[in-house]
């Protein structure tokens, strides 16, 4: 067990979100930045979809209530028992400890993963808080939260390579497959687009992000289209010209043109700017989307593994550039 | 020229039968859309049926955009079948504390509350689609006499079961949330319960009909329906 001290922002249950009820305007919901998500959960052998902790920009202070193994994923500074320590690696709690987990320096969102995780009751197939509809609630100061069951043995002292500790930065590139309502804008709307740089406002949350910058015109076909789904990362532009990016808690329909879609392996780039950030959109072709995120899950499969102690890393010289390779272990007898 | 296929990013497609609202169409849609769930290849995350187009959630890790599109042409054929459909009755309270606008609607398209209620409660509406906030149904089939404009200034708070009118639209919410809506009146029917599979009362392709009950009668059903004390 597991008892919340201090919640001073958005504290909430989250795991890779509610699928297969989009159907009846359920929307998936689920952690904002999915590559952190995971990386929290594989640094304490959880698998992908464990339910965790989400917290927007500062983070809670936790007693630990029983021994248990903790990792945070953020660019955050955090005590355990008022002793700094690192994000990025696991640690064994007992009874009795303090974990403080502090603001972010970068990115909006961390997360905090417990091996087992946290201990919570399905709603429609997910533990992922969605607020509109009460599934789940906003975590509170004094909340105690029970974790699964977990062998904890071995699972601590784990770390990720700093190579592959994601970076945020404020000014980042998006990839983006165009449509599919492309043909609701003007060539010149679309070369706006994607030749300007966009502000992430405050008007922004986990359903969506709204960006200020210029205007994208649209066709005679206008910005209304027949009320249609919405896909994660889904790029709306209303009548007032300025997009929306469509997050994690998007409603799954809606009347507004889109111009695009974000790839999904850009997704953490985006829920991780912050207001005021900028971002910029290049156009990639589907194909070009899809390898990108294959490419990303074989770099994911191969940390999990290497987290789980299968694989082995080595700083590498290759062409004059320091690499690192995560090779299997070789299992003797 | 229908159907039209194209991408919705690197995890979706959709695929696109007409650019009107019409029932012929979306039949087509839901024909369709009901086929690819059947059929459930284990690349499907979801199927989501809207007015003219199915967006099908798909892993794109074990099949790329092009094998998608190929894998679901053969399922395009799946033609409506022809069965009477299914009509859920909406019990509607209409007025007073339950439908605070009514009076407006009523003066802005020059009829008697009676008439707005009777126009309301005759046609069979049918579910194009679901979406928007868990349970919401997308109704078609409003008369037009009883169109009124949206709120200018949204209400933070309407009651789960309200039932109202926006432009041409009429629908009821389904979970409490904000909304400008002009409320007419409000179903005592917990429409949209996440404990349950389904979890809504309606589904796309449906029909309602609402109809309209008395205050005691609201009452007794709420109680049958979101328990006592609520």
């Amino acid at each position: 067990m597991i008892e919340l001290v201090n919640v001073p922002s958005l504290l909430t249950i989250q795991d890779l979100g509610r699928y297969g009820h989009q159907k009846f305007g359920v929307p998936v919901s689920g952690a904002m930045d999915e590559i952190s998500a995971r990386l929290a959960n594989y640094l304490v052998g959880n698998k992908d979809n464990f339910p965790l902790l989400e917290f927007a920009l500062r983070g809670p202070t936790i007693r630990f209530h029983s021994s248990a193994v903790f990792a945070v994923a953020g660019d955050v500074e955090i005590k355990l028992n008022g002793i700094p320590i690192s994000p990025w690696g696991s640690y064994w709690a007992k009874r009795g400890d303090i974990l403080e987990v502090g603001t972010l320096k970068s990115g909006m969102y961390g997360y905090i993963a417990f091996a087992g995780g946290i201990k919570c009751e399905p709603i429609l197939g997910s533990c992922s808080t969605y607020l509109r509809a009460n599934f789940g609630r906003a975590l509170k100061t004094g909340d105690i939260l029970k974790l699964d069951y977990a062998i904890l043995t071995g699972k601590e002292g784990k770390k990720l390579p700093e190579e592959f500790i994601p970076k945020y930065s404020n000014e980042s590139e998006i990839r983006v497959v165009l449509g599919p309502q492309e043909d609701h804008f003007t060539e010149e709307g679309i070369k706006t687009f994607l030749g300007s740089t966009y502000e992430v406002t405050a008007e922004s949350d986990r359903m969506g992000y709204q960006l200020e910058g210029p205007r994208i015109e649209h066709s005679e076909k206008g910005a209304d289209i027949i009320t249609d789904a919405i896909p994660l990362g889904a790029i709306q532009v209303p009548k007032s010209g300025k997009p929306i990016i469509m997050l994690a808690d998007r409603q799954t329909s809606g009347g507004y043109a889109k111009i695009g879609v974000v790839a999904k392996v850009d997704i953490p780039k985006v829920a991780q700017t912050r207001p005021g950030g900028k971002l910029r959109f290049k156009a990639v072709s589907v194909e070009e989307a899809q390898e990108a995120l294959r490419r990303r899950e074989r770099t994911m499969e191969a940390l999990r593994l290497f987290l789980l102690g299968e694989l082995r890393a080595y700083k590498l010289k290759a062409l004059g550039e320091e690499i690192i390779a995560l090779i299997k272990v070789e299992k003797k007898g | 020229m229908f159907p039209q296929f194209k991408p919705a990013g690197d995890s979706a497609l959709v695929i696109i039968f007409g650019d009107r609202i019409d029932e012929k169409i979306n039949k087509k849609v839901h024909a369709v859309a009901n086929a690819i769930e059947k059929a459930a290849p284990d690349w499907l995350i979801e199927v989501v049926p809207t007015y003219t187009s199915i967006y099908v959630y798909y892993d794109s890790l074990k099949l790329s955009y092009r094998e998608a599109l190929n894998a679901i042409k053969p399922l395009l054929s799946a033609e409506p079948k022809e069965e009477k459909p299914r009509i859920v009755e909406i019990p509607t309270v209409y007025g007073g504390e339950f439908g605070p606008d009514i009076e407006f609607v009523a003066k802005h398209n020059g009829l008697s509350v009676d008439d707005v209620i009777e126009i309301h409660s005759k046609p069979l509406y049918r579910v194009y689609m679901l979406g928007f906030l868990p349970g919401f149904a997308y109704l078609g089939g409003m008369d037009e006499r009883i169109a009124t404009p949206r709120l200018e200034k949204p209400r933070l708070k309407v009651p789960a079961g309200s039932v109202g009118i926006a432009g041409k639209q009429t629908g009821w919410y389904a979970i409490e949330s904000p909304g400008g809506w002009r409320l007419i009146g409000r179903t005592p029917l917990k429409t949209f319960d996440p404990s349950k599979s389904p979890p809504s009362i309606v589904k796309a392709g449906d029909y309602v009909k609402f109809v309209p009950i008395s205050e005691e009668e609201f009452r007794e059903l709420y109680r049958q329906e979101w328990g006592e004390g609520q």
